[in-house]
């Protein structure tokens, strides 16, 4: 259905000229100034980010103030601790946030699809208040509570997680449930048939099947938690501060170039991980449409 | 079909049943309902005194009397910058989140219609690029792009477009751009996915019954897209209207944002109940607009829905 999508209104449009002879085919004004539209929004989206990559290039001492072209800030910002350090500890707290959040998510999924009840109202409630509740709320409220549990979330490293794994968990649930629903039920009581144990069905059978809804989910909740600007800055400890909470630090002092550098590369880890997700998806027979939107959490 | 083999074979694999999905309820309610509720609880409290604590309180929040202090306070903080702030806010978040419609509609559409099949993958990735894009990271980019001795400014100066530096810069103006920037995705994909499910044979029969582009647009395209339209809209205004982060970079003394005060309760004054009290108020500031904007929405679609009804008149009774 996707493709006869794309192809229609251009194959139509082809055939009538080529038909019809009293149309002939002249420029569609409609069709330009969509596209001069689309191609506009593509260069708004993209302006700061390549600001901030050319100026990642600045030498001098202030990001703001570009004084030469060099490559000082990124080797600056691979050595110095100070943000290495906020870097290693956003990538701790993101992988551990995406496992625990896919962990959770997934398992979440697979019943709404498969086990709908009374219950599936309520959790989807939940699910939904989850999604729309402000961050700021989610990081005020998390704040309260982990200083009211005391030594028992004094880590670090457990309140980001926990803190950046609420969304997440809602957005793999989501996608986990949006594949399952799509998939037929009859491989699954075939194996029980066949005699298998409930465990080993959901090992050989509903696990592999919703394998891509998990990937994505994983890639997707990982970027997430990396991103999490807000519930990280209430919920971080001194010493435990992950990469925004140390950018929005240094925004009070001075901006420094190698802030723009570790932007730079982390986008390009990120733009891999995007790439491997594609991959993987496509070698799972999804059309890009599909991917793409899986990727974004549609 | 034996369906009702089906049913018993269904049954049994139902046997565990909601047990997956408990580690989530658990998850969520004891780190987000429980949280959320505190923050209902110690809307109600009051900051104690460093003088009056009692052996055993902390300074940050009383709930021995509960009342609406806090939000007496909260809502004649700072002479009525607080209510004034509330304000702006609200006007911020509905027009950034027109604003995105506006931008976002077309370009969906275009995404989802007109661009080739083989290149809408690429494309809808290439969105999604800056989205991956530390927020506090992009919002510096805007600040570079915007300040008066910037390239931009300059480069304006220079072509004779401007005549004076880029004086937008901690406005409120540069805070409506920021937010539109930031939430522009959320209204994207959405409005994407509604309008990729279209089936095109629709407009299609559409234009064969007679309907010009237009009437096509706004008969067919539209009113099957509003799914989109309102989780977009729902997408892009409930965390634009949390935000601070947008506000504090680019905004400067006069594009203050409510997040800003909570964030300031919480952390520099450490006061939760006058906290607390503000986020809560922002919370019923959503809601209301949510509510008000879905009445809207219902009466209109039913108005329209009963203008458009056509009713088949018996053969000849036709004007």
């Amino acid at each position: 259905m996707t493709s006869q999508a794309a192809t229609a209104p251009m194959a139509t449009s082809a055939t009538q000229a080529r038909t019809v002879k009293q149309h002939p085919p002249k420029r569609d004004w409609v069709n330009l100034g969509f596209l001069v539209w689309g191609i506009g929004v593509y260069i708004f989206l993209f302006l700061p980010i390549l600001i901030i990559v050319a100026y990642s290039f600045n030498t001098g001492r202030a990001l703001l103030a570009f004084t030469s072209f060099g490559f000082t800030s990124f080797s600056n910002a691979l050595t110095q601790t100070e943000i290495t350090g906020p870097v290693k500890v956003s990538l701790i707290s993101a992988i551990g946030a995406s496992i625990l959040a896919t962990f959770i998510g997934t398992l979440a999924g697979i019943a709404l699809a498969r086990r709908p009840g009374k219950w599936t109202v309520g959790f989807v409630v939940l699910l939904a208040l989850v999604l729309v509740t402000p961050e700021i709320v989610d990081g005020i409220s998390l704040l309260l509570w982990f200083t009211k549990l005391g030594t028992v979330m004094g880590s670090g490293y457990t309140r980001l997680w926990v803190g950046t794994s609420l969304f997440a968990i809602a957005v793999v649930t989501l996608i986990v449930r949006a594949r399952m629903s799509g998939l037929d039920e009859s491989l699954e009581e075939a194996a029980s048939d066949l005699y298998a144990t409930p465990w080993n069905r959901f090992r050989q059978i509903t696990l592999p099947l919703v394998m891509p809804a998990v990937i994505s989910g994983l890639l997707l909740s990982f970027s997430l938690s990396l991103d999490n600007t807000i519930i990280a800055q209430f919920v971080s400890k001194p010493g435990v501060g992950p990469w925004p909470v140390y950018v929005w630090g240094s925004l009070r002092q001075v901006l420094r170039p190698e802030i723009a550098a570790m932007s730079t590369m982390m986008m390009l880890l990120t733009l891999f991980a995007l790439v491997v997700t594609a991959l993987v998806l496509r070698r799972s027979g999804e059309s890009s449409t599909a991917i793409a939107t899986t990727v974004a959490g549609g | 079909m034996a369906s009702e083999a089906a049913t018993t074979k269904r049954s049994r694999l139902r046997a565990p049943g909601f047990l997956l999905a408990l580690p989530a309820w658990a998850w969520l309610l004891f780190f987000f309902v429980i949280p959320v509720a505190f923050i209902v609880y110690y809307s109600f409290g009051y900051k104690p005194g460093l003088l009056t604590l009692k052996p055993g309180q902390i300074n940050t929040i009383a709930t021995d009397k509960l009342g609406f202090s806090s939000y007496h306070e909260a809502w004649t903080m700072a002479d009525g910058a607080v209510v004034r702030t509330f304000k702006q806010t609200l006007e911020i978040s509905i027009l950034g989140t027109l604003l995105c419609l506006i931008i976002a509609f077309p370009f969906a559409y275009w995404l989802a219609v007109k661009v080739p099949e083989k290149w809408r993958g690429v494309l809808l990735g290439l969105i999604l690029v800056p989205f991956w894009t530390n927020f506090l990271v992009r919002t510096i980019g805007w600040q570079i792009l915007l300040t008066p001795d910037g390239w931009l400014s300059t480069g304006l100066q220079s072509i004779h477009l401007r005549s004076t530096p880029l004086s937008i810069l901690d406005t409120r103006a540069a805070v409506q751009l920021g937010v539109v920037y930031n939430y522009l995705v959320l209204m994207i994909l959405p409005l994407f996915v509604s309008l990729d499910r279209l089936d095109p044979a629709l407009r299609e029969a559409s234009k064969d019954l007679g309907a010009n582009r237009v009437k096509t647009f706004l008969q067919v395209t539209l009113p099957l897209s509003t799914p989109g339209i309102i989780s977009g809209m729902l997408l892009v205004f409930i965390p634009l209207s949390g935000d601070y982060i947008t506000a504090s970079v680019l905004g400067g003394a006069k594009g203050t944002m409510v997040g800003q005060f909570v964030y300031e309760e919480f952390l520099t004054a450490q006061n939760w109940a006058v906290g607390s009290a503000m986020a809560m108020i922002l919370m019923g500031m959503i809601l209301a607009a949510v509510l008000i904007f879905g009445a809207v929405f219902f009466i209109v679609s039913r108005v329209l829905r009963q203008r458009r009804k056509v009713v088949l008149a018996p053969l000849g009774a036709t004007a």
